[in-house]
């Protein structure tokens, strides 16, 4: 096939590469985040249910209804009861109040349980992962009870009225994290044993979870149906938990991960759609005289279409079935940055990244190339006489408008964010309408002041305005790609920065609550005998939240928050707590106020948390009636609050003034990092104030930071393929003009210029244009971040002072010296050879 | 072969229309050799994209072997071109990216000849470059360029041969050695040869001069020699 030939010609020839290579670039770019996002969002969905023990489960206050356990045998659908509750323990003298579980037999039903023989075991070679739970009369135990009661492994322990030989020491439960240890030591112990202990009386504070799990040959069909019949027979006690809740607190730092690696995707693509464009624009300058001696030779111009589509399109398909391979082995690195925390038999991706890829091919020559290739048809024959015969190439505003709306399509379909799709196209609007009146402003006076300078400046402004539509062009895609490049580097960074606190070795991993006013001097003195630091110490007070404007609240309210079925923590404060932001009113003036509500008499002030807010249904002016031990009073909320969740230091949905609940029984609260080495601080601790809840996060957090790290790793390796973009589109763009640059020079180097000379003009050119385009790209750059924080990251606006300077600086530095490095050949070739060669 | 009644080309431009060429009149035998000559912007080179069917008249036919191509649309003139007409061009237009034997196969290639590399070879031959086939443009000195052109030009065996101005960017010697060659293709081919030129000597070897001046055809004269 002719169109073949005249495709490995012109491959031969050196004029389709970076055409090709922008192509396999964009395919690659979007192949290998498409292939990555879409495996380690199937294995985390696997994941999930693995740290819910479960694929769904029911948390309630009372036990399963037999019905369900009933219809879920019918249906083929497995199943586990758990019952968690706080027991006395005892061995001889010694007794702790522990967390207990207990589980069925089938428990669990994803993810394993790690035991081990040797108390507090780190080393992995002596954990030992099951799928199995304590049998009849036995006992999994935390580690530090074993010190807390004074035993050694296979030594019994009561338990309310049975006795229980500790038979394994537990390590971690799947859905460990989801329940935290607010009673001390982790017991686990078999369903069957709980009529042996007797614990569990009427009234007792139990929580129940009903687990369910697809069976193995269930393609989900039957799990779905079971769930819908399920959801329909739940009352105001159950509570639906899904895999995506179970994994909350790090759902959110994935996410983000998730939307900067979207974002760098569609940078690449966008920097690859520019090369592309830029090299395409390059490419059918070249074909011109080509396509006039075709047209001479008698070929009609359908022929000629026929012949440069047929090209294109198999330039497309090779360069995109390239590009996916090169995507696979690139989303194979990336795997291997973040492959620690995925499990080992990841799932394979479906059919859809690899269409991504491939139609992200098709799609950037529809948009980026055939435009530029559009008007070649119509070159007329004449040109192979008169060289001042040119057809007029496609508007530039119609291969711009095709441009952007190929942009527009390929960003919003592969993020499917209308906001990363906007934020990027306005930046680009901006960088692109700047790049045009401020460039020709630039232009000009340089050219102005120029005349002024010596002859090295005066000669390369000079050119660069009379070259000033090329000049443009380049401007553009030098902007277009620094500004990417900065506006990813930016996001990455913040994202980073925010996550540091996660990454931070000091970052408070347990929590101290309900110790008592006269348990506090002792608290702290054994804490600072540890030297440890708590993260301060918060007053709190337990009560409920009864009426809201005078009205009980009804069911459906109930259902919508736990807060209204449970004691909350009220706290006091006069100043705006770190972390916290006012959304709504106002904070108070402590100065004000008067004395506690009780005394006054009047309404309370109280500044709630948003999220609680918008639940209920609250807003600004709203009565709440509290109920403490039984005494009422009343609140009128002055203010909504954003709090953020992640910082690990105490937060409280409701918050008074200093002094208002001074009169009510009251309790300390704090947060403080426990290394591993002073863990047994927690025993000691508990031993001595067996009434303070200690909540222990350290797992938690341990496995946050190990992602987080890992996630920092992969974003790091995703900047790197992004650049090597943006230095493609530097390619392009300063192979635009470079046949004419290297004509010129050797007819200067003819009428015998010095080497100093061309490359000075050459060096103040390139330079020049990257100065400007630097400029242009901090301008854009800071519009586009601006909207993606704001939209995207939900980070505050921020300027970026560095910008500014590193923008052009590096632009200037990296186009020179690009531009020179690709024009040396005209002077260390003899110029003939050089005119010969164009 | 070639007949032309009353040409006549003007453009507009900002100071008014301009007058390139004027009320031409020519009739070409098949297998005649016709020089047209004239100094710099006298509209040689007009004429010559006129009768090729390269550009069209303003008023005015020109019938190529009794084909009115002042008639037809774009693709009716590519089509004649196709089948009677052949370039050799003052600056050879010869494609960089491809080898001297690529360059002489493509045109033939174009129009799905199908033994178009054995051709191109055979034409390469007939030129002396036997030995410099594989060799790029660059590679190849300006008259090696301009016999790779002549080989193109015949490969395809053109009725009528256009030259705009063969020999102007080669030196007198190289520039008679191309002259020579074309013209015993031209004689073995039996083609008629069209050509512009502004050297004396090379019209004076066709058969018949056209000499404009401002567009006009000052005189219409038998060669010296033949």
């Amino acid at each position: 096939m002719l169109a073949i030939k005249m495709l490995l010609r012109g491959w031969r020839g050196g004029q389709l590469g970076l055409i090709f290579w922008s192509l396999v670039l964009a395919v690659a770019v979007v192949t290998s985040v498409a292939l990555l996002a879409e495996r380690v969002e199937r294995a985390l969905v696997n994941q999930s249910s693995a740290f819910l023990a479960a694929d769904l489960v029911v948390s309630s206050s009372v036990p399963a209804n037999s019905e369900w356990l009933e219809r879920a045998a019918v249906d083929g659908i497995r199943t586990a009861r758990t019952a968690s509750f706080a027991s006395m323990t005892y061995a001889g003298e010694q007794m702790h109040l522990a967390s207990v579980k207990a589980v069925e037999s089938t428990y669990p039903l994803r993810g394993v349980v790690k035991r081990s023989q040797i108390p507090f075991a780190t080393d992995a070679s002596v954990i030992e992962s099951v799928m199995a739970a304590p049998q009849p009369g036995e006992l999994w135990v935390d580690s530090r009870l074993l010190p807390l009661l004074n035993i050694e492994l296979g030594d019994s322990i009561d338990v309310g009225d049975g006795t229980f030989t500790v038979s394994q020491i537990l390590i971690e439960e799947p859905d460990g994290g989801s329940s935290f240890s607010m009673y001390g030591a982790r017991i686990l112990m078999n369903w069957q044993d709980l009529p042996v202990a007797a614990v569990i009386q009427p009234g007792s504070r139990v929580s129940y979870r009903f687990l369910m799990a697809a069976s193995d040959t269930d393609d989900g069909s039957q799990f779905a149906r079971f769930s819908e019949w399920l959801g329909d027979e739940l009352t105001v006690h159950d509570r639906i938990i899904t895999p995506d809740e179970a994994q909350a607190n790090i759902a959110k730092t994935m996410d983000k991960g998730r939307r900067f690696l979207l974002l760098a995707g569609s940078i690449g693509v966008v920097l690859a759609g520019i090369a592309l464009a830029l090299a395409s624009h390059h490419f059918a300058n070249g074909q011109l005289l080509q396509v006039a001696l075709y047209k001479s030779w008698g070929v009609s111009a359908r022929r000629v279409r026929q012949l440069y589509l047929q090209q294109i399109l198999a330039l497309g398909a090779v360069g995109s079935v390239a590009g996916l391979i090169i995507g696979w082995g690139f989303h194979q690195l990336l795997l291997s940055a973040v492959r620690d925390w995925l499990p080992l038999d990841l799932p394979m991706a479906g059919a859809r990244p690899w269409i991504t890829g491939f139609a992200t091919g098709l799609l950037c020559l529809i948009g980026f190339t055939l435009p530029a290739l559009w008007h070649l048809p119509a070159q007329s024959p004449l040109a192979v006489l008169r060289r001042d015969i040119q057809v007029a190439s496609l508007n530039s505003a119609v291969r711009g408008a095709l441009g952007v709306i190929t942009i527009a399509v390929l960003l919003f379909w592969y993020s499917n964010n209308a906001y990363l799709t906007l934020a990027i196209l306005l930046g680009f609007a901006v960088t692109g309408g700047a790049s045009i009146i401020f460039g020709l402003l630039l232009l000009r006076l340089g050219k102005t002041y120029g005349q002024k300078m010596g002859s090295i400046w005066r000669l390369a402004l000079a050119n660069l305005w009379r070259r000033k539509k090329p000049s443009l062009i380049q401007m553009a895609g030098f902007s277009g790609a620094i500004a990417l490049l900065m506006i990813m580097t930016v996001v990455r960074t913040s994202l980073i920065d925010e996550w540091r606190w996660q990454l931070a070795d000091d970052a408070p991993n347990h929590f101290l609550v309900n110790v008592a006013s006269y348990e506090l001097d002792g608290v702290k003195t054994l804490i600072q005998r540890r030297e440890l630091n708590t993260a301060g110490w918060y007053s709190m007070v337990r009560g409920r939240l009864t009426h809201i404007n005078d009205a009980l609240p009804n069911e459906d309210l109930k259902r919508s928050h736990e807060s209204l079925n449970r004691e909350l923590n009220l706290s006091w404060t006069s100043a705006l707590p770190e972390g916290n932001k006012i959304i709504q009113g106002q904070w108070w003036d402590s100065a004000a106020l008067e004395g506690p509500v009780a005394e006054s008499g009047g309404l309370a002030p109280v500044s709630i948390e948003e999220d609680i807010a918008r639940e209920l249904g609250l807003t600004l002016g709203d009565q709440l009636r509290f109920s403490v031990g039984g005494l009422v009073f009343d609140a009128v909320i002055t203010s909504t609050r954003s709090l953020n969740w992640d910082n690990m230091t105490p937060n409280f949905y409701f918050l008074f003034p200093e002094g208002y609940l001074e009169e009510y029984p009251r309790t300390y609260m704090t947060s403080l990092y426990v290394p591993s080495d002073k863990k047994l601080m927690v025993n000691e601790l508990l031993r001595k104030y067996p009434t303070v809840q200690v909540i222990e996060l350290d797992k938690i957090i341990d496995r946050i930071r190990s992602i987080v790290t890992q996630i920092t790793r992969g974003l790091e390796m995703m900047t790197l393929l992004i650049l090597g973009c943006g230095v493609l589109v530097m390619f392009a763009a300063v192979s635009l003009s470079m046949s004419e640059r290297l004509q010129e020079s050797a007819i200067l180097r003819t009428l015998g210029s010095s080497k100093r000379l061309i490359l000075g003009v050459q060096w103040v050119e390139f330079s020049t244009l990257g100065l400007a385009a630097g400029l242009l790209a901090a301008l854009g750059a800071e519009f586009a971040i601006a909207m993606l924080q704001h939209f995207m990251f939900d980070q505050a606006f921020t300027w970026h002072p560095w910008l500014w300077f590193v923008g052009p600086s590096a632009g200037a530095l990296l186009v020179g010296v690009l531009g020179v490095a690709y024009s040396r050949k005209a002077v260390t070739q003899p110029p003939l050879q050089v005119l010969n060669s164009l | 072969m070639i007949d032309v009644s009353n040409i006549s080309k003007q453009v507009s431009t900002s100071e008014g229309t301009l007058c390139i060429l004027d009320q031409i009149n020519l009739s070409v035998k098949a297998g005649e050799t016709l020089a047209i000559i004239g100094s710099s912007g006298s509209g040689k080179s007009t004429l010559l994209g006129i009768l090729a069917g390269l550009d069209t008249p303003s008023s005015g036919t020109v019938m190529i072997g009794g084909q009115d191509i002042t008639a037809m649309d774009e693709e009716g003139r590519a089509a004649v071109r196709a089948g009677h007409v052949g370039f050799v061009f003052q600056s050879f237009h010869l494609l960089p990216g491809l080898t001297a034997l690529e360059n002489v196969a493509l045109p033939l290639e174009l129009q799905g000849v199908s033994d178009a590399l054995k051709t191109a070879e055979h034409y390469l031959q007939r030129v002396g470059l036997a030995a410099r086939v594989t060799h790029y443009p660059r590679q190849l000195s300006g008259g090696e360029q301009q016999r790779v052109a002549l080989a193109r030009a015949f490969a395809c065996r053109p009725t009528i041969l256009f030259a705009d101005e063969p020999t102007g960017n080669l030196d007198t010697g190289t520039g008679e050695k191309i002259n020579d060659l074309l013209f015993a293709l031209n004689e073995e081919e039996g083609t008629t040869l069209v050509l512009v030129t502004h050297e004396k000597n090379l019209a004076a070897r066709c058969q018949r001069t056209l000499e404009l001046q401002a567009g006009r055809q000052i005189a219409l004269t038998n060669g010296s020699q033949h």
